[in-house]
């Protein structure tokens, strides 16, 4: 246990003529890459060569980078309707494995990889590893799922790249998390921000924290917010890092925060950023918020063109305090999926998080949505489980408590709100991703 | 001095009965019980005969406590001694937020719980009222 202040952080970089190239330098380098996947695209997918031949764009068309605007969108239907191989531009007996994620409505979504695909994957996490203050001394404890999820997988090549120890523990079984995360020492934990929130509290609870050798927790695959970062990191006494990725991109790695939480940078040597006007399709200025959408660069087994990610975020093109060149995207204010639309207004988990976590510990960070229609008209019940701290023997404090976070909740959201407190642990924790908005209107 | 137990509990079917089946698990003897309730959540307030212990395996199933001073006074049960007692406490300026009474006990004088912001003061009052006051250990 040992977090490291600002002051005394010591930057490390994996790959500094990558992470700190020269705009200049990575453009040709982006321009190369993208000329090579456009023709590998073209050449091998029927679904990418026909898209562009309707709307008249060959791929000598595609000179630099700066042509990437004239290239079609591929969506998450695209994938659906291509599902499971009809995207691959290799040959199945070069696909050396495949992940995926389940989507909320039926089939997967399905990411095959080559060898060399994989080792790129590995690559980025590793950068990341770095970015977190990691080396190949580290022995890292990896409570994201391993299977066809993208987390557990995801992590374990960036530690075996790093040369760090991986311990495979997967999700589930907190008991056994905290004994093996003791006994063995791990000095950094990999999983979702909400199931580390959780394990961070059961180790709380268990009096360990004192025994852990932990320095560094590295949490995504969800949106979450800062106070949520903080909240963990004052627990366990580590410095909390945000990893960002999608199993159709890469999986986890595809961008992450450095010490100075500025953002998460994006490996745009592989993975090239453009942040789109979800209405206009036109491209954001640096800091405007609008959909992510990418196009990877160099691989192989499944390239996508301009994929629309579905994630609300802004980016940001000058250097950051750490030194890489790398651009950050800014943390995710959610999925344009996970974005409910309450009378009119648009809501996302996230605010609820902030709004709570807000509340100077008044109120616990455990929290579920609950959107109904009743008469016509939405309403918005939020579940907050009751602790300890803010538990009051009288009626008419929990009442008056009640009030106040339902009052906070309308100044951050917008619109009205329900406050249901509920028992504490009642509220479900989440070993992968947290379930926060259970939406009853059938839309 | 008394020490009631508060537990949080849901207004939903069996809610309480988990409450007690703690209780009894754990062999705590419930003297006397108070709920209150709102549509969706209620407070349990009990007395019991070991609150510490009481309070700890409540704990440890997860639910929410409290544990909070409340003043115990005996009253013979003759017309008019509640009135009394509240008398008392009305005429040294004491609110009284809430007051329940003792379920059993076995055949001696019932036993009126209360709960005041002002316990000190209100204690005096009593006392100097004459007012048989009771104590965690005569439970």
């Amino acid at each position: 246990m040992a977090a490291v202040s600002l002051e005394n952080w010591v930057e490390k970089i994996r790959d500094p003529k990558i992470e700190c190239m020269s705009r200049d330098e990575m453009a040709a380098l982006q321009s190369r890459r993208l000329v090579d996947v456009v023709n590998r695209v073209y050449n091998n997918v029927e679904f990418y060569r026909k898209k562009m031949q309707d709307i008249g764009v060959e791929p000598g068309d595609i000179r630099s980078i700066e042509d990437i605007g004239k290239l079609p969108f591929t969506t998450k239907e695209d994938l659906k309707n291509n599902y499971p191989f009809g995207l691959l531009a290799i040959p199945m007996k070069d696909v050396v494995r495949v992940q995926g994620t389940s989507g909320t409505t039926g089939k997967l979504t399905i990411a095959p990889y080559s060898q060399k695909d994989v080792d790129v994957w590995g690559e980025c996490v590793a950068r990341g590893l770095v970015m977190a203050g990691l080396t190949d001394e580290d022995i890292i404890h990896v409570c994201y799922g391993y299977g066809l999820f993208t987390g557990g997988m995801g992590l374990d090549y960036g530690a075996k790249a790093l040369g760090a120890t991986a311990i495979p523990m997967s999700a589930g079984n907190t008991k056994r998390q905290m004994m093996c995360m003791e006994d063995l020492g791990a000095t950094a934990f990999a999983c979702t921000p909400s199931y580390a929130l959780y394990l961070a509290e059961s180790l709380q609870e268990a009096g360990v924290v004192d025994r852990l050798k932990l320095k560094a927790g590295i949490h995504g695959a969800e949106p979450w917010t800062e106070e949520m970062r903080k909240k963990i990191e004052s627990i366990l006494h580590i410095n909390c890092f945000d990893i960002y990725g999608l199993c159709e991109v890469t999986g986890p790695g595809v961008a992450q925060e450095c010490i100075h939480h500025a953002g998460l940078h994006v490996h745009h040597d592989y993975f090239y950023p453009e942040v789109l006007n979800p209405a206009t399709q036109e491209k954001c200025a640096d800091g405007e918020t609008g959909e992510l959408v990418f196009t990877t660069l160099a691989k192989e087994a499944m390239p996508l063109i301009r994929y629309r990610t579905k994630d609300l975020t802004s980016i940001d093109h000058s250097t950051c305090e750490c030194g890489r060149t790398l651009p950050r995207i800014s943390k995710f204010k959610g999925r344009t999926d996970d974005m409910k639309v309450i009378r009119g207004v648009n809501v996302f988990p996230t605010q609820v998080e902030t709004a709570l976590l807000g509340m100077g510990g008044a109120v616990a960070p455990h929290y579920m949505m609950i959107v109904d229609r009743e008469d016509n008209l939405d309403v918005l019940t939020v579940m907050v489980e009751v602790d300890e701290s803010m538990f009051s023997d009288e009626i008419r404090k929990l009442d008056a408590l009640r009030n106040k976070i339902a009052a906070v909740l309308k100044t951050a959201l917008g619109v009205s709100v329900r406050v249901k407190l509920v028992e504490p642990k009642s509220i479900q924790r989440s070993e992968g991703k947290a379930v926060r908005v259970i939406d009853n209107r059938n839309l | 001095m008394i020490r009631q137990i508060s537990v949080f509990v849901e207004n939903e079917p069996g809610s309480m009965m988990k409450v007690t089946s703690v209780l009894t698990e754990s062999h705590i003897n419930i003297r006397a019980i108070s709920t209150f309730d709102t549509p969706e959540f209620g407070i349990m307030r009990l007395v019991v005969d070991e609150p510490q212990r009481a309070k700890e395996s409540l704990t440890a199933k997860g639910f929410v406590t409290r544990v909070n001073r409340v003043i115990g006074v005996e009253l013979e049960d003759r017309k008019g001694n509640l009135n009394q007692m509240l008398k008392i406490l009305a005429d040294g300026e004491i609110n009284v937020n809430y007051i329940y009474s003792f379920v059993i006990r076995e055949g001696r004088a019932p036993v009126m719980i209360f709960h005041t912001d002002d316990y000190e003061k209100a204690e005096k009052v009593l006392k100097e009222a004459d007012v048989k006051l009771i104590e965690d250990t005569e439970l």
